[in-house]
């Protein structure tokens, strides 16, 4: 809502100009940072360690190899996830109970970092549809798909929904887009999603929907405050769920899929 | 407190004996027969006696049987002196008449009196106008904006480029009371902050208290912003208007009964939506996007000791988007009063009061769509009196109590996939209690001291929550209608103490305590009408302000140079603030999306004013820190606040060259906010990330800007005169950081992206004002 009267504001009413500037940034002290997601679809853990950098630094951030990682089970089994090298550790084959909840431990430079994720279920998509818009403040006319699912009533769910066109996934920060069922529990859910531009005839969409637990979902929130030129007025990390203040996430999710072409 | 009021009464009976009377009565402009506020009424053969008028332009003055000359005087009028023999209790109305001829101001009237005030009153910290005063002052968009020109004075700073909103001595947005004919208007800006609801030609006065904040007034922590409308022309009809590049003027005025009665209507309305229609082939039809005021206001007089008055205010910002979209909020505020003057020495007013502010949001089409809407509402029930027990001591006490009703959200629909949501509304009863003494001790002792007594209680039905440390629900309870959820209460004392060192210079010290009970959610920059208040609960605590002030006060050159030196230090308890990520939307609880901390301001305000003679205007300059800690935030360190701008420079000059044309010029410059920017970087899900490292740990590039105007008083004829005023925003087309973005470019390499908001804007005004015309004289 806020973003429709933003828009409208700087858009509309203003001529506002923006230009690049140099800014003098302090220099923080390198903080871990990890990634890991654990994909039920294709039974597969994947993480991805490696350490902040000066903010306008070019180089690629330096990925940390030496980190010890595991993955715990809701019963305490323990297993291995192993270096593939380039500050990525990979464990396949590695099939999730739904409704559980795994931990994950990364342990480098004597540190001990630790997280859990609980495993949620698939919510199947129904066929996409798709509606035409006229476009409007300079961009042209177009499809958007509508996304349309059956949200399992009397729990608590979020999801993330990632879409695709023509085989290319949009799934950057800002390109994610967060539904919970606080409005829409238990109902058809069925809603717009709009892209710029939006989609022509006979493009190909690919939607994804993942079963995410509520501290990813408010994690994806808060990290989209503050990534892709957001502008809030006090701006703060997100608060992952890594232990001793390391940066990133554990994410344990499944997902359905659709794929629907624009008429 | 029953000490404390047995000490009033003792300290006021600290006079002579001996037979007194009392003289009394009201002073008005001779011109339209309003009332004169604050006008001063001084004994030439006394010193440090004398009194001002009240908002109603009520005086009384008790002396012993004597022979007097009493001198009546307000700023932009001529004095009046009037030669009595006190032998018995006498009324006197007196009516005071501009200078034929604008030249005349140029030369310092030599009166009996000198206009030093400012010298000899307890009053401190507060910043007062009259909206004619500052009416070629240069305004963006040509929209003249007495909330703008306040932020052109010490202590006050703007909430953002061409924004109406402020802060004052380092308080929050939200802790500035303001009140238009005694009703508080919650939202008190249109679209999205760049104009004001006040409607300049609708406005008699401004006054802001920024410290020794009289103890009739309660409810907001930092400061108190009165604004009293005009009550229209009570001997002639008149309309008066402007057309300017964002929006239209005008207004009615006339006597309802030549010298007993007046009303005025006055009415604006924004066009952009026009311009928008021209500009942009791709909007689509039926897009609307304007606002309106409309302000109203009628008084009668039943005999001599009798006077109602009727005023309203209505206005709405509208925004819609074809069918798809469309939004609206707005305030209305009623105002009725009734005037009874029981005795010469006892004057009553009592009030009640409606004050509405709501939005509502209509997103889709009929079928499909849903709505959301929430809204607060007022009804304040309030009784004052003003006591002129003798020269010495002016007594104020009053009661008043407000019913809030607060509706904070729900959203209806249509559409299958939305679930029907209503917020519980949620209902508060705030009571206040006050007594205050304006006493003179000695000619050169003023001591002003006061206590209030404020009480809060949220009641049901509705339900209260508890959260853990993580803001999650702990439990609930339900509550009944009118049961208690939460109760606060608290006593408010306030002082001010004038020494009058000689009659150009003095030294003034003030204390007060100001307990807040409502709060607005707001975790943006710009000001949004979905910014929602919320009440005091077992949860959000009262904010309580504590803060002193010390000041000295030297007038140069026979009053024509009025100097002002003050600083202050201002604790501020219980605030708010908000967990990362929070969401203050259609959230029932969202007190657990809420931390709490404390504030810290102090500095030192310097203001140099001229206010008589061709060339008109004020320096002002404020060395000031705005300080937060919260132990949810900066890990539990201090921080700057936003406003936190060290260095603060207005300067505002008016040059009338001659009868015909006016020339103003005004620059401002300030410390830059501080602002979080990241110290680092990283990657997730392959987007760039900044990484943060402390709260508001950098600044903004420094702000300035110069403004200039030219007003064309055009020939003036016997029920005619108009004028033309242009003026040209950001003059030298500085280039201010409105925003600034850190984001990856087209490359993928990160950069740092600064908006701004306005360059150079010129714009254009016409202002008419058709005046005397009686209806009457044209039939006979």
């Amino acid at each position: 809502m806020k973003r429709i009267l933003y828009t409208f504001a700087i858009g509309l009413l203003i001529v506002s100009c923006q230009k690049e500037i140099d800014v003098d940034l302090n220099e923080a002290d390198p903080k871990v940072v990890i990634e890991a997601n654990y994909t039920a679809e294709d039974s597969t853990v994947r993480v991805r360690v490696t350490q902040t950098t000066n903010y306008f630094d070019l180089a690629p951030a330096p990925e940390i190899n030496n980190a010890v990682v595991t993955i715990t089970d809701a019963n305490g089994a323990v297993s291995n996830v192993n270096s593939i090298g380039n500050g990525s550790y990979e464990l396949t084959n590695y099939v999730p109970a739904f409704n559980t909840t795994y931990s994950m431990s990364v342990s480098y430079n004597g540190v001990e970092y630790v997280a859990q994720c609980e495993m949620n279920p698939p919510v199947p998509l129904e066929d996409m549809t798709f509606d035409f818009y006229p476009g409007f403040f300079g961009s042209p006319e177009g499809y958007a798909s509508n996304i349309r699912f059956f949200d399992p009533a009397d729990t608590v769910n979020f999801y993330l929904i990632v879409l695709s066109k023509n085989g290319s996934v949009s799934d950057s920060v800002p390109n994610l887009i967060l539904q919970d069922d606080q409005l829409t529990d238990g109902n058809l859910v069925e809603r717009p999603l709009f892209v710029n531009p939006l989609y022509e005839t006979g493009d190909v969409i690919g939607m994804e929907l993942r079963s995410v637990d509520s501290r990813m979902f408010y994690y994806y929130s808060e990290l989209q405050t503050i990534a892709g030129a957001q502008t809030s007025a006090a701006p703060a990390n997100p608060e992952g769920n890594w232990s001793n203040d390391a940066l990133g996430y554990f994410n344990a999710y499944s997902n359905s899929r659709k794929i629907g072409v624009v008429p | 407190m029953k000490h404390f009021v047995s000490l009033l009464f003792v300290l006021c009976l600290t006079t002579a004996f001996g037979q007194k009377f009392t003289i009394s009565g009201s002073i008005k402009d001779a011109s339209n027969g309003e009332d004169v506020f604050g006008a001063v009424v001084k004994v030439k053969e006394l010193t440090n006696v004398g009194t001002t008028t009240n908002a109603y332009g009520f005086y009384s003055l008790t002396l012993e049987k004597g022979d007097y000359t009493l001198i009546y005087r307000s700023t932009g009028f001529d004095p009046q002196e009037f030669k009595v023999s006190l032998t018995e209790d006498i009324s006197k109305n007196i009516e005071l008449k501009v200078p034929a001829e604008v030249q005349q101001i140029e030369e310092m009237k030599v009166s009996a009196t000198k206009e030093n005030d400012n010298i000899t009153s307890s009053e401190m910290s507060v910043t007062r106008f009259d909206p004619k005063s500052i009416e070629t002052v240069p305004v963006i968009f040509g929209e003249k904006d007495v909330m703008k020109t306040l932020q052109l004075t010490p202590g006050v700073k703007t909430a953002g480029e061409g924004n109406s909103g402020f802060f004052v001595r380092g308080g929050g947005a939200d802790q500035n009371l303001i009140l238009l004919d005694e009703a508080p208007v919650y939202n008190a800006s249109h679209l999205l902050g760049f104009f004001s609801v006040f409607n300049s030609d609708a406005i008699k006065d401004v006054s802001l208290y920024k410290s020794g904040i009289p103890s009739e007034f309660g409810g907001r922590a930092s400061s108190v912003v009165d604004i009293k409308m005009r009550d229209g022309n009570n001997k002639n009809f008149g309309a008066s208007g402007g057309i300017g590049l964002i929006a239209s003027r005008l207004t009615l005025e006339g006597p309802i009964v030549k010298d007993k009665g007046s009303f005025i209507i006055s009415g604006r309305r924004s066009y952009a939506d026009l311009f928008l229609g021209l500009s942009q082939e791709d909007i689509p039809d039926n897009t609307k996007l304007f606002f309106y005021d409309l302000n109203a206001k009628a008084n009668y007089r039943i005999g001599e000791k009798d006077r109602i008055f009727l005023s309203g205010y209505f206005g709405r910002d509208v925004f819609s988007l074809g069918d798809e979209f469309g939004t609206s909020w707005g305030n209305a505020t009623g105002t009725l009063r009734w005037n009874h003057i029981f005795s010469q020495k006892l004057f009553s007013n009592t009030t009640i009061v409606y004050s509405n502010f709501n939005y509502g949001f209509d997103i889709g089409t009929e079928e499909e769509g849903f709505g959301i809407s929430s809204s607060i509402q007022d009804w304040n029930l309030k009784q004052d009196f003003s006591y002129y027990l003798n020269n010495n001591n002016t007594l104020k006490f009053g009661v008043n109590a407000i019913h809030h009703t607060f509706k904070p959200g729900a959203l209806t629909g249509g559409n299958d996939s939305f679930n029907e949501i209503v917020l519980d509304p949620r209902y508060a009863l705030e009571l206040g209690a006050y007594i205050q003494n304006d006493m003179k001790i000695g000619s050169r002792f003023n001591v002003m001291y006061g206590l209030r007594y404020s009480a809060f209680n949220l009641m049901g039905e509705g339900a209260a929550y508890e959260f853990n440390e993580l803001g999650e629900v702990t439990s609930e309870q339900r509550y009944n209608n009118w049961e208690t959820i939460q109760f606060y209460h608290g006593l408010e004392p306030r002082a001010s103490a004038n020494f009058i060192i000689s009659e150009n210079n003095s030294v003034k010290i003030g204390y007060n305590r100001n307990l807040q009970y409502l709060h607005q959610l707001s975790n943006s920059t710009t000001s949004f009408p979905t910014d929602n208040w919320v009440p005091s609960s077992n949860n959000v605590k009262p904010q309580i302000a504590d803060q002193i002030a010390l000041g000295y006060y030297q007038n140069l050159n026979k009053n024509m140079f009025k100097m002002s030196g003050e600083i202050y230090y201002k604790t501020l308890q219980n605030q708010i603030d908000y967990r990362n990520g929070a969401d203050l939307f259609l959230n029932n609880e969202v007190e657990g999306e809420l931390v709490y901390g404390q504030g810290t301001a102090y500095g030192f305000e310097l203001l140099v004013e001229k206010k008589k003679g061709k060339f008109t205007g004020w320096i002002s300059y404020t060395l000031s820190r705005a300080l937060r800690q919260f132990d949810d935030i900066n890990d539990g360190k201090q921080f700057s606040a936003r406003q936190d701008r060290i260095h603060d420079v207005s300067i505002v000059l008016m040059y009338r060259v001659n009868k015909s044309i006016a020339l103003s010029a005004n620059w401002v410059y300030y410390t830059g906010d501080a602002v979080t920017f990241p110290s680092g970087g990283y990657e997730i899900n392959g987007t760039y990330v900044p990484y943060y490292t402390e709260r508001n740990g950098y600044r903004m590039p420094d702000y300035h800007r110069l403004d200039v105007g030219f007003t064309w008083y055009m020939k003036e004829r016997k029920r005619f005169e108009h004028n033309l005023n242009v003026s040209i925003y950001n003059a030298y087309n500085r280039e201010n950081a409105y925003t600034i973005t850190f984001s990856e470019n087209d490359n993928g390499e990160p950069v740092a992206i600064q908006t701004t908001l306005f360059k150079i804007i010129p714009s254009i005004t016409y202002n008419f004002n058709l005046k005397n015309f009686n209806f009457k004289k044209k039939t006979n």
